[in-house]
């Protein structure tokens, strides 16, 4: 653990009323890294990751992004918000705005952009995306595929540091999953800093710098993936990969 | 070669005649009332430029010769006449119905939206908001009316500014007393269709780093705006029927109008049909208008649509 990590997650505990859906969770990042959060339903990765961005209140511990503390009652969360970009399972696209407005709209309001410049950077961020020829298209008039890419070039219009994604896939079709595990690779390779739930195990084994296993609200196990994937120390590791492995 | 569409069964091009015979008598209809109704305004308004201030924009004379020329509407050609004699008291009493419902909703709509804001998104103001709609839902509107102008005397009170922008100062007391009351009504219909905006919409706003207002102003009010039209139009409406109430308070509205009339003449069987079928006229464009604005600013895959 050294002093410069990115992002470190130390000791992170909630509740929600009397249960403890995280306990004592820890793990760091690298500027750059790819870790990937495993684990069955209701294991609290979703939860963890609102952490991060403050959509959900941890109690206990620390979590330090570049040096700031994010659970500091005197942080601005809306700052925060805007350095950290968010990808969700359901897409949550902003239903009345087309492909554009949906990207613009941060930039816009929240960066303070001129209109012209917001819809130009919204425009550059779908192109990353390979959505150019859909930019007047509202959500409802999208694939799930595009949906979840207009959804992702929302997020990085805000230039994030950090990208986290909740199950960007998992509320794909098959066929519709591969584009967006594309448009991700892409900001693998550009060097971003990804903390991603997934279940997509070849995609996490491929990218990630670290995977962590959580059961329960508690870290079961981390380490690399070629680690974790063929020889887990746990038990519970093992089994749950075994049940990932034969719903596939 | 059979044709690739089956001709349409006479049932169907009835079914079809129908629909755009109804629709043309509709708009005649209508255009000839809103015509009437203009014009008569506008001849008020310059000092008679048509016809002499109070005078049907037809004679009622003409209109007897004509009715009783036609076979068969001869019997009608008094009541005919009568009615055109009404015209010009009862366009006068429209006027202020129309305003009076039009300034009242739309005055209503920016005290709804804060209201129901509160209502789904405060916390103590949720409970002020609350206790303001059931105050105003709960009590009889002609009761509050009655309070504002013979409890507070309101009349008295209108600000310099507004004065003598009506006849008559009171019309501002029954804008008050809807705009307040309409208020509440709006908010329920607002605060509804603001439940129905999917909690998402607002975690993917925050996430943005949008404040929760403004994620209530750019992501939410617009969607749910949009779902609340059709609610919001039976507001619409009720308001136009509503508004005969202030008559209960001397505002020289139509409904006023006519019982006047009415009470000098005794004909009220006629003066009401008359009456109502204004009301009519007024719902059924205001219905139509709102028709409009929802397809308007429809969006794809949001509200009436999202439900194919
Ligand atoms: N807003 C909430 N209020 C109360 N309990 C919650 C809330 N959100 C999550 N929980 C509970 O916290 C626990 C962890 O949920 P979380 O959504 O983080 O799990 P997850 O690992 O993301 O599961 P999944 O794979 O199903 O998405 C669950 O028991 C869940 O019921
Ligand atoms: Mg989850």
């Amino acid at each position: 653990m050294s002093d410069d990590d990115f992002l470190r997650v130390t000791d992170v505990s909630k509740w929600y009323g009397d249960e403890k859906v995280l306990e004592d969770v820890s793990f760091e990042m690298d500027r750059g890294d790819v870790t990937v959060l495993i684990g069955p339903s209701g294991s609290g990765k979703s939860t963890m990751l609102r952490c991060v961005n403050r959509l959900a209140e941890a109690q206990e511990g620390s979590i330090l992004l570049d040096g700031e503390e994010v659970l500091s009652p005197d942080l601005d969360v809306d700052e925060l918000r805007r350095e950290v970009g968010m990808v969700f399972q359901g897409f949550n696209l902003f239903a009345h705005l087309t492909a554009v407005g949906n990207v613009a709209l941060g930039p816009r309001r929240v960066l303070g952009l001129s209109e012209t410049a917001a819809r130009e950077r919204a425009e550059e961020q779908l192109e990353r995306v390979g959505l150019a020829d859909q930019l007047d298209s509202y959500p409802a008039e999208l694939s799930g595929g595009q949906q979840q890419r207009v959804g992702i070039a929302r997020a990085l219009a805000m230039e994030p540091k950090l990208m986290l994604f909740d199950e960007p896939t998992s509320a794909l079709d098959p066929e519709l999953i591969g584009e967006v595990l594309e448009v991700m690779h892409g900001l693998v390779e550009e060097g971003m800093t990804m903390l991603v739930v997934t279940h997509e195990m070849s995609f996490a084994r491929e990218v990630a710098d670290e995977i962590v296993f959580l059961d329960d609200g508690r870290v079961v196990e981390r380490g690399p993936p070629e680690q974790l994937f063929d020889r887990p120390e746990e038990e519970r590791t093992g089994r749950f990969l075994e049940r990932i492995a034969s719903h596939d | 070669m059979a044709s690739a569409t089956r001709p349409a069964t006479v049932r169907e091009r009835v079914a079809d005649a129908d629909r755009s015979v109804g629709r043309l008598l509709l708009v005649a209809a209508g255009a000839l009332f809103w015509g009437w109704l203009v014009a008569s305004w506008v001849n008020r308004w310059l000092g008679g430029v048509l016809v002499p201030v109070g005078q049907p924009l037809i004679p009622a004379g003409a209109v007897e010769t004509a009715f009783a020329a036609i076979p068969g509407f001869a019997a009608y050609a008094a009541d005919a006449a009568f009615v055109v004699e009404l015209t010009p008291e009862l366009s006068r009493g429209t006027w202020l119905t129309v305003v009076i419902t039009a300034v009242s909703l739309v005055l209503g709509f920016f005290i709804a939206v804060p209201l129901a804001v509160t209502r789904v998104y405060g916390r103590f103001s949720a409970w002020l908001s609350l206790a303001y709609t059931e105050l105003l839902r709960g009590t009889p509107l002609l009761a509050q009316l009655f309070v504002l102008y013979y409890g507070l005397n309101l009349a008295s009170y209108v600000p310099g500014a507004f004065s003598g922008v009506f006849a008559r100062d009171v019309v501002w007391v029954a804008i008050l007393g809807f705009t307040l009351n309409g208020a509440a009504y709006q908010a329920e219909y607002i605060r509804g269709a603001l439940e129905s905006v999917e909690e998402g919409q607002i975690t993917a706003g925050r996430a943005i780093g949008l404040s929760k207002l403004e994620t209530i102003y750019y992501v939410v009010l617009p969607q749910g705006l949009r779902y609340a039209i059709p609610s919001w139009t039976n507001e619409f409406v009720y308001l136009i029927k509503y508004s005969s109430l202030a008559a209960f308070i001397t505002v020289p509205e139509l409904y006023y109008r006519a019982d006047q009339i009415a009470s000098e003449t005794f004909r009220y069987t006629l003066i009401f049909v008359v009456t109502g079928v204004t009301y009519l006229a007024l719902v059924l464009t205001a219905s139509k208008l709102m028709e409009r604005v929802e397809e308007r600013v429809s969006i794809p895959g949001l509200g009436a649509d999202s439900e194919e």
